[in-house]
């Protein structure tokens, strides 16, 4: 009955508890939809992140991501392939020739990692073929191509068709260079890896390093990125320890450390906002309080012992916190479904966020165990909150709190 | 059989700041079965005579012995449980909780007691049709007259079969019609239940139709009076 009791308490005075009902079911919506906006950014940026420079699994030998040495590369790429054809959980593999190297042209010069791809491999495994902008994907019958991103071609000040210079070193240390022309622009969602990456055809780049056939770096995508550390794992003993299996997030532990950080940002974030509401909750529960003294007094006078007043107040607040709670959630859920549809465009900040990795479509998104998490926390909050007023209700004496009423 | 007994009871308020001396050495009995009104002028101290019986303060020397058992001794816990199971209680105002109906008003308590459902279902009804709200039952509070909110707060007082009823005032708010209907009805328990009352009053009616009247005058009782029966009715 104490249940009955506190649940027809709160709505003695429902303007009173609408209104901390309605602060804590907006403060929680407004919670919950920025949360699922920076998730929907940081899963934008994990996804293009994996789509257009990590893939899901990378190969390399051992030491090439230490010292990037050209001379690095997998021994058994034969082998390797052959393995990776075989295996069925794998969609797609790309094998690249990977060097550092000098782009100018006759307006300067930038340094870039050279990518030498097969482009029809590199189809299953990157997107970059989605996101030329100008040019086309290695379509035409240029006979040395070079694939450079937009923020490259502004630099150097090049357009379509310009020919640019790349100086690097050979696998014998001489340093060679060779003409390049211009056949593709692309732009990412990343100005990071726009500024850095070029792709030129693989054999070219062979050539130029007199490294006829080797590669230094095997990119593959599965069907499901969830089966990431499977897979990984049984190639590792397939593979043995010539070779070095790096997931996504190894390769980019940035991506990793983001996604992590998300999650204790977000939190952080909610528990701000519900520290804010506690003190708005507790202060309702104190007039509440306030109000009763007298009935409090009569309660204890009769025989309801200090453990179920407190249990009174404690169930109010919960259930002022939580009913407001549940409104501000499924407000949230349906925000965050109306809008997820669509996408939220932000093509307003588009220039800032590119940089940052994030396209200009956001989808925001929330898991169900971060719910789970939500409503755990708002109880605690409850249940810090109700611990004052409810004190308070305890330290009234029913004689004196009946003293008002019967002199 | 004696049920209360009060030897040199004093009450000090505030003792440290503005000494209020409440009650200053009062000697009472109370046996079963007795219809008792205390009365005096405002600030004699019948409330606080009240409360130091019913165990709602604690007195600054003396004792209050109720059933045997010295209720000074008792621990705030104890004597919040000995207060559920001894001492029914009817205030002059707010006395009910305004959230219940009349109905669960009075099973509250035989519900705090840990009684069966079924039990204190039953003797609810019983309890409200005896106190004559057979008809009004599911009514709030606010729904009730002054005179029936009482009715339903003698009505609780007996539900948990307490061994007297302290009444501070309980017609102070009430008009005449309501205020010897309540009497009248109190009597009627008094009587065919042998359930011992103890009220204070400033109301002559109200006096009149005790048994006995103990006068507290600044503290101190200053008479005692056993009104014979016949006169009594
Ligand atoms: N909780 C309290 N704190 C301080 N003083 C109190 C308290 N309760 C009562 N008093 C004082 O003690 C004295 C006796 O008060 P009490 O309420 O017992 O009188 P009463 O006879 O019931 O008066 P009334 O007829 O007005 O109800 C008064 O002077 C009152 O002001
Ligand atoms: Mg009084």
């Amino acid at each position: 009955m104490i249940t009955a009791i506190s649940w027809r308490n709160i709505w003695r005075n429902p303007t009173r508890s609408l209104v901390i009902i309605i602060a804590v079911a907006l403060g929680l919506t407004a919670g919950i939809f920025s949360v699922a906006l920076m998730n929907g950014m940081t899963e934008q940026k994990m996804r293009t992140a994996i789509e257009n420079q990590t893939s899901h699994i990378q190969l390399h030998h051992p030491e090439f991501s230490v010292n990037k040495d050209i001379k690095l590369h997998l021994n058994n790429k034969a082998e390797i392939e052959k393995i990776l054809e075989d295996n069925p959980a794998i969609k797609g593999f790309s094998s690249r020739t990977v060097a550092g190297g000098m782009l100018a042209s006759s307006r300067g010069s930038v340094g870039v990692q050279l990518n030498g791809i097969n482009p029809e491999k590199e189809k299953q495994v990157t997107a970059i073929w989605q996101n030329m902008i100008e040019g086309d994907y290695f379509e035409g019958d240029s006979r040395k191509p070079i694939l450079i991103s937009q923020k490259t071609a502004e630099k150097l000040e090049v357009k379509l068709r310009s020919k640019l210079v790349v100086t690097l070193q050979d696998s014998e240390g001489e340093i060679v260079g060779a003409a390049f022309r211009v056949s593709g622009i692309f732009k990412t969602t990343s100005t990071a890896f726009d500024e850095t990456q070029v792709f030129i055809p693989k054999k070219a780049l062979q050539d130029l390093l007199q490294l006829p056939a080797e590669v230094h770096e095997i990119a593959l995508v599965l069907n499901d990125l969830e089966q990431v550390p499977i897979i990984k794992e049984e190639l590792q003993k397939e593979l043995g320890e010539s070779v070095k299996i790096e997931d996504w997030k190894e390769v980019l532990p940035e991506l990793a450390y983001l996604s992590d950080a998300t999650v204790q940002t977000n939190v952080l974030f909610l528990a701000i906002i519900l520290v804010a509401l506690a003190f708005g909750i507790l202060n309702t529960m104190l007039m509440s309080v306030f109000e009763r003294v007298k009935e409090i007094g009569v309660l204890m006078a009769v025989g309801m012992n200090k453990l179920r007043i407190f249990s009174m107040i404690v169930i109010e607040t919960v259930f002022l916190s939580v009913s407001g709670s549940l409104i501000g959630v499924l407000v949230g859920i349906a925000l965050i479904k109306w809008t997820s549809q669509e996408g939220i465009s932000l093509s307003m900040f588009a220039e800032g966020l590119a940089s940052w990795g994030v396209s200009d479509v956001i989808y925001p998104t929330l898991s169900a165990g971060f719910y789970i998490i939500l409503m755990f926390m708002v109880l605690i909050t409850a249940l810090l909150a109700s611990i004052y007023p409810a004190r308070k209700a305890l330290s009234l004496n029913p004689a004196e709190a009946l003293h008002g009423l019967n002199n | 059989m004696s049920i209360i007994q009060i030897k040199g009871l004093h009450k000090i308020y505030n003792p440290k700041k503005v000494p209020v001396h409440a009650l200053n050495g009062i000697d009472l009995e109370i046996t079963e079965g007795e219809f008792t009104a205390i009365v005096g002028p405002s600030g004699s101290g019948k409330s606080t005579l009240l409360n130091m019986i019913g165990g709602l303060d604690s007195p600054t020397e003396g004792t209050v012995i109720i059933n045997g058992v010295d209720v000074s001794t008792l621990s705030p816990k104890k004597l919040i449980d000995f207060r559920l199971k001894n001492i029914g209680f009817v205030f002059q105002d707010y006395s009910l909780l305004p959230v219940l109906t009349a109905r669960e008003n009075v099973e509250f308590i035989m519900q705090l007691q840990g009684r069966k459902k079924e039990e204190f279902k039953k003797r609810a009804e019983e309890l409200l049709r005896e106190v004559g709200l057979g008809d009004r039952m599911d009514n709030r509070p606010s729904n009730l007259s002054g005179g029936q909110q009482q009715r339903v707060a003698v009505a609780r007082a007996l539900a948990s079969k307490p061994k007297f009823i302290l009444a501070d005032e309980p017609t102070a708010n009430l008009d005449s019609v309501s205020t010897s209907d309540l009497l009248e009805m109190m009597q009627v328990l008094n009587k065919e239940e042998n359930m011992t009352f103890i009220f204070s009053t400033h109301d002559q009616r109200v006096i009149d139709k005790a048994r006995r009247v103990v006068s507290i005058v600044d503290g101190k009782v200053a008479e005692d009076i056993q009104v014979e029966q016949e006169m009594a009715q």
